[in-house]
């Protein structure tokens, strides 16, 4: 049984019932709009590299769906199925504690992340699932890198703002605020040099 | 009533003035670009441009469509973003144009002017906007009350680019279009950094790169074949990030490297693959010009907006989602 999740920007979300048990597939497909060389060079690495990156990440300690297959040449990843719900549709429905908690423990998962030089490289609410037990799980692990420099993680942390501001722009403060202080938690004074560096990213690519 | 709106634009090295109707009529569009003989644009003297220049575009613009001064019914200008001394030059000639007929006075965003233009043209309603541009790169959407920027340049616009590399190419300005011609001819793709991070992407590296290889020996249509398909590949992932995202149906291309057929087909591939309508903005309302910040002078102007002169001093940094927009109901 195949049912389909989500099509996303770069993907297909296939859900499929094997051995009695939900598992994901995620499919790249073929984007003929493109030029080949990059398309399939872009579908190959991105797909290797999540496989990687998810389980690099589970080692820092941020919940991540296991992966049990890969197919380089179909560009298909075969992983856990996360029960629960993305963060970006429940954010607007939460009472103002569970929010500020659960962008608070967002905020922590990043700094993990951060801590082992690990960026995610898109870090939208879309991206994180809330599962039953309120349990964070961090998904799409196509853009991520390792050997993380202060720059590219301060481009984390502006993507986080840069999603916060168009998606949940009516409670982004609360959610900017709650976030950036958990990642001050888990991090202490280490993460000043990217918080700065954030800020001076957003200035960027204007006019001056 | 029909409102006359006169437009006036000039955030950098075009300055245009275009009348159009309150039933969304242009009827002229008149602009004058500043072409460098050397090197790219300075901010001074395209404001000598735009002053030397300004008076007879001004005139030319009311005289083609069809009325004269007193007919003009309001003044909208170009208050930001863009280059200092442009918008000053530009906004102290609309100033004067509100005082001198007794004119209400309209202050335009300009990144939002390029898409209310392009819904106007197109009869979008609710668009995904790629605005590309010499100084601009952009994926808009609008949500809660405003044009939000899901994703733009973390460097250099993709505009900038180009030129800058038809440059070092030794082409003259601006560079876009004769990179697309060049890049027709090109066989060989050479790998250059694709640089998208979440909907933001990053040019400069790219420039640095294509700038190695043309140093290297490689032909010129191969770089910019190698260029143009890459650094296209890139807005078509932010857009189409920005499509799965917001869920809309329009996908919309301006600015002025909308003119490129090549990241059209591209883009319009993107909207297929959504199910979502396609449009992009003629290459006469794409660029910079007036008709696009009359069209929004008479939108705001209706909603209620005007703007007192001793209010009105330009905004350099005027971000696309700083305004509220009074004309369009809340997502």
């Amino acid at each position: 049984m195949k049912q389909m999740l989500a099509r996303g920007a770069e993907s297909v979300i296939y859900k499929i019932d094997q051995w009695g048990f939900p598992f994901v597939l995620k499919w790249r497909q073929e984007k003929p709009y493109l030029l080949k060389d990059i398309d399939s060079q872009l579908r190959r690495s991105r797909t290797s590299r999540e496989c990687k990156m998810l389980t690099i990440s589970r080692t820092l300690g941020v919940p991540t769906p296991a992966v049990y297959s890969v197919d380089l040449d179909n560009h298909t990843i075969l992983m856990d199925f996360i029960a629960g719900t993305q963060f970006k549709q429940l954010a607007g429905q939460l009472s103002q504690s569970t929010l500020i908690s659960l962008c608070h423990r967002f905020g922590r998962l990043i700094a993990l992340l951060h801590a082992g030089d690990v960026v995610h490289g898109d870090p939208t609410t879309s991206n994180v699932i809330v599962d039953e037990k309120s349990r964070l799980w961090i998904v799409d692990f196509g853009l991520s890198e390792m050997n993380a420099t202060i720059e590219m993680k301060g481009v984390d942390l502006h993507l986080i703002h840069r999603a916060l501001e168009t998606t949940h722009w009516d409670i982004q403060e609360d959610m900017l605020d709650a976030t950036l202080e958990g990642y001050v938690d888990l991090l202490g004074n280490t993460a000043e040099p990217t918080l700065s560096r954030m800020n001076e990213i957003r200035e960027r690519g204007r006019y001056h | 009533m029909t409102l006359y709106c006169l437009g006036i634009e000039g955030t950098a090295h075009s300055f245009g003035a275009g009348v159009v109707t309150s039933e969304g009529k242009v009827l002229s569009n008149e602009w004058d670009m500043l072409k460098p003989t050397q090197g790219g644009i300075h901010p001074r003297e395209a404001s000598r441009h735009h002053s030397e220049l300004g008076p007879k575009i001004i005139k030319e613009a009311v005289q083609k469509a069809g009325i004269d001064f007193g007919k003009v019914s309001l003044i909208a200008f170009s208050r930001g973003p863009g280059l200092g001394p442009c918008l000053r030059t530009t906004a102290t000639i609309a100033r004067t144009l509100s005082l001198k007929l007794e004119v209400p006075l309209v202050d335009v965003n300009h990144c939002v002017a390029h898409i209310e233009i392009g819904c106007l043209e197109s009869k979008f309603s609710d668009p995904v906007t790629v605005y590309v541009s010499g100084g601009n790169t952009q994926i808009i959407a609008f949500a809660g009350g405003r044009f939000r920027t899901f994703g733009e340049t973390l460097d250099i616009a993709i505009g900038n680019m180009l030129d800058v590399l038809g440059r070092e190419l030794g082409m003259d300005f601006p560079g876009g279009p004769l990179i697309e011609k060049h890049a027709k001819n090109g066989e060989n793709y050479h790998n250059l950094p694709y640089s998208v991070k979440g909907m933001d992407l990053s040019y400069s590296g790219m420039l640095t790169a294509a700038k190695r290889l043309h140093s290297e020996g490689v032909p010129t249509a191969d770089i910019c074949f190698s260029v143009q398909e890459t650094s296209f590949g890139m807005l078509a992932e932010v857009a189409e990030r920005a499509i799965a995202h917001t869920k809309k149906n329009e996908l919309l291309l301006t600015g002025g490297v909308a003119r490129n057929n090549r990241l059209t087909e591209i883009l319009s591939g993107v909207a297929k693959r959504h199910e979502a309508a396609f449009h992009r903005v003629s290459p006469s309302l794409a660029g910079d010009q007036g008709a696009m910040i009359a069209w929004n002078g008479i939108l705001q102007y209706n909603s209620g907006h005007q703007i007192k002169i001793e209010d009105s001093h330009v905004l350099p940094k005027w971000r696309t989602d700083d305004q509220d927009i009074l004309w369009r109901f809340p997502s």
